[in-house]
């Protein structure tokens, strides 16, 4: 029985002001007698009155729901006026009156008027909808707005009780039919596709068996047809396709079905029905880490690792897609021979590219780290994880504090992988042990202990994990002077690998540093080594891409071309988001392709005298040829090591061993 | 926190009066007031609320009461719902 179906535009009368409650109730008799709702006015009225009698149908918040059995009326009707001056109508929670419905059921009518109390109370309980209608200039919009909100919270049921109607007659007299409604939340790493056809694929199996669904779509384009807590509150129970984290302390003490997004396209029968026969697990959110809300459905904890990095590789893309383009449009307006080691800057135009490129570089590894930190521990790791991040980037150390001269190595990705997920369980941690404290304290939680304390605790973790990175550089720059009389090839591998071990980290920056010494002593060969390493990892990614498409998702594939760009213009950050979310993979294969692009360089007797790599400065390389084959080679056995690392995703998703 | 559950035996339901009647009565204790109905729960202090939750005759709800007067809303919530016409 829809509200809407009910309420003819004829019946509906705005602004009115009477002078007393029976001139309103007349107004809204009549108006029934109009549409055809009653047939013996004097009798209905007669009903109302004794009704009221009974005791006020004011019901609050300004809404009055004066209504009748009666034999008087005709078919089930409704009528509706406004008033915005409001009137006294004995309310029960003493205020006047503005909204105003009158109900005409049959005195044979069952349940009907029930249902429509039911349902009128259910819209009218949202404040912001009873000022709509209160605002209605027409009848016409006064009915379009209870049509969207019906639509709203009703949409569903409506559409599936249209496609059966007669089973959904006949039981309803015999027994109250218990509906089933399930809230659900889609979600994708790349949110375009998969998404809305899991989101389609649950709609439409839930309206196929009778049950309410509503799939809140989290999309590249932010969240749509986001779940209401009211929604929620309704719901019998919660599914969750998703491949990235989505929202979950709203779900607390629901019953819930997690699973990939996968399963949302494919199984969404199998997910709908784990909730509609009860036998799905209840969701605690206290406590519960990430790890174990995904035990259900999930592929445990290697699953959820992956979502933890996904959902911070997802949120750096941008950064790093944007910030690389700028940057290699520095390069491409500069001029190389004003100032080599000022490469990027030099010109006006290069120099404006180049800041506004490096600010978004600045941000790629802070957003890793916030974004796995919050995929961890919700909205609180977001803070926690981001300034762990941006720690790690500075290298800060306890000793640097007090000597500003100390070796200050950025911690790179690397360093940024860990402080995500050390951010995000130092969050849970505290949210764990906050439990314990006095109800009262609640509110202060999120606003001042998880940030207080969490970001303290970050801090002080990375002040004390840099140091080992510092360490480490130091242990590196040792050992490579150490090298200086090995074989230039081997020098070659070691330095080439070294670029694509943690790109921007540790290992690339004792490589670079290697580098820029050897030419202040003369040695131009060493430099080229080092740079024709750092070219390999974007390109080795995007040759992949290109060539074995069915290793990447679809967003991975996108920003594949742009890694042609950043690596023929040496910005080897274009391979961090391809190395965070796999980088037992991705890793090895940069290294092995950078080695040999390294070991062939020195093999050719490359040499490039400025401290700085990329097609830009090939006009100062010594044998370009060489080092156009040295490039290339390390490339495409780097992309050829991923595509036998990297399996399809299909057989990824755990279909065949 | 104390609960019980009650079916409603009111031919109409429980509509909009035996609601009014309920949720008045409920106001006066100091206790939450909870009616779980279909897999949800309606603040039972609330007449919005109650109607909301549209309960039918012959439907089986649970209310469950939680606070310092907690029998006494108890006794009196289950009172309401089997007698009120």
């Amino acid at each position: 029985m829809k509200v809407i179906d009910l309420l003819k535009e004829s019946a509906i009368t705005l602004n009115m002001a009477p002078s007393s409650k029976e001139e309103l109730y007349d107004k809204l008799i009549d108006m029934h007698c109009g549409a055809g709702n009653v047939s013996d006015k004097e009798a209905f009225k007669k009903d109302i009155a004794k009704r009221e009698e009974e005791g006020p149908t004011a019901i609050g918040d300004g809404v009055a729901i004066p209504h009748a059995k009666s034999e008087a009326v005709a078919k089930p009707g409704l009528s509706a006026a406004t008033v915005p001056a409001g009137i006294d109508l004995d309310a029960m929670d003493g205020a006047p009156s503005n909204l105003v419905f009158m109900i005409a059921a049959p005195k044979q009518g069952g349940d009907m008027h029930l249902e429509v109390l039911s349902r009128l109370t259910v819209m009218l309980m949202d404040e912001s909808f009873r000022k709509k209608l209160l605002d209605s200039k027409t009848p016409k919009e006064f009915l379009k707005h209870i049509d969207e909100k019906e639509i709203e919270k009703y949409g569903a049921e409506d559409a599936a009780a249209a496609q059966k109607p007669e089973p959904a007659a006949q039981p309803q007299e015999a027994q109250p039919k218990k509906k089933v409604k399930i809230v659900a939340v889609t979600a994708c790493p790349t949110g375009i596709a998969h998404t809305f056809m899991a989101a389609e694929a649950l709609e439409q199996k839930a309206a196929e068996l009778g049950y309410e669904i509503k799939v809140e779509t989290n999309g590249s384009g932010g969240a749509k047809n986001v779940l209401t807590a009211r929604d929620i509150a309704e719901a019998d129970g919660v599914i969750i396709a998703a491949d990235k984290n989505v929202e979950m302390a709203r779900f607390d003490g629901k019953k819930m079905v997690q699973s990939k997004v996968s399963d949302g396209i494919h199984k969404p029968g199998e997910l709908i029905e784990k909730i509609a026969s009860g036998s799905a697990g209840v969701y605690s959110h206290k406590g519960g880490s990430a790890s174990e809300s995904t035990e259900e459905g999930g592929d445990g904890i290697g699953h959820s690792i992956y979502k933890h990095l996904m959902n911070g590789v997802s949120h750096m893309l941008p950064f790093v897609v944007g910030g690389g383009i700028l940057i290699a449009l520095a390069f491409l307006f500069d001029n190389y021979e004003i100032d080599p080691s000022n490469f990027g800057m030099n010109t006006p135009l290069a120099a404006f590219f180049k800041t506004i490129g490096d600010t978004a570089f600045g941000f790629m590894l802070p957003i890793l780290a916030g974004f796995i930190a919050m995929s961890i521990a919700d909205r609180p790791g977001l803070a926690v994880g981001f300034v762990g991040g941006a720690l790690a980037v500075a290298g800060t150390t306890f000793a640097s504090l007090v000597n500003p001269e100390a070796n200050v190595v950025s911690a790179g990705f690397l360093g940024a992988l860990f402080a995500g997920f050390v951010g995000g369980y130092i969050t849970l941690g505290l949210e764990k042990i906050c439990e314990k404290l006095p109800e009262a304290l609640e509110g202060i939680k999120p606003v001042l202990i998880y940030p207080l304390i969490g970001i303290l605790l970050m801090g002080v973790v990375m002040f004390l994990f840099n140091p080992i990175i510092g360490a480490l550089n130091t242990a590196l720059n040792n050992g490579l002077n150490a090298m200086n009389g090995a074989s230039k090839i081997v020098l070659g591998i070691v330095l080439g690998g070294m670029m694509s071990i943690d790109m921007g980290g540790p290992f690339n920056k004792a490589a670079y540093v290697f580098g820029t010494a050897a030419i202040a002593e003369g040695n131009y060969d060493i430099m080229a080594a080092v740079m024709v390493g750092g070219m390999v990892p974007p390109l080795a990614i995007a040759l992949c891409t290109t060539f074995f498409k069915n290793r990447f998702t679809p967003s991975e594939r996108k920003s594949g071309v742009v890694n042609y760009i950043m690596g023929l213009c040496f910005i080897s950050e274009g391979a961090i988001p391809y190395a965070a979310s796999d980088p037992l993979r991705v890793i090895p294969s940069c290294i092995v392709g950078s080695a040999v692009s390294g070991a062939l360089s020195m093999a050719f007797g490359c040499t490039l005298m400025a401290p700085h790599g990329g097609i830009f400065v090939f006009p100062v390389v010594g044998n370009v040829l060489g080092y156009l084959i040295a490039l290339v080679v390390g490339s495409v056995v780097g992309a050829l090591m991923l595509a036998l690392l990297k399996k399809p995703l299909g057989e990824k998703a755990g279909l065949k061993k | 926190m104390t609960s019980k559950k009650v079916t409603v035996t009111n031919p109409e339901g429980l509509h909009m009066r035996p609601a009014g009647v309920f949720t008045k009565a409920m106001s006066a204790f100091e206790s939450s007031i909870n009616i779980k109905f279909n897999g949800q729960n309606y603040n039972g202090k609330s007449i919005m609320n109650v109607l909301a939750a549209g309960i039918k005759c012959g439907s089986e709800i649970e209310i469950e009461c939680d606070g310092s007067d907690e029998q006494a809303a108890l006794d009196k919530a289950v009172e309401i719902v089997q007698t009120a016409e």
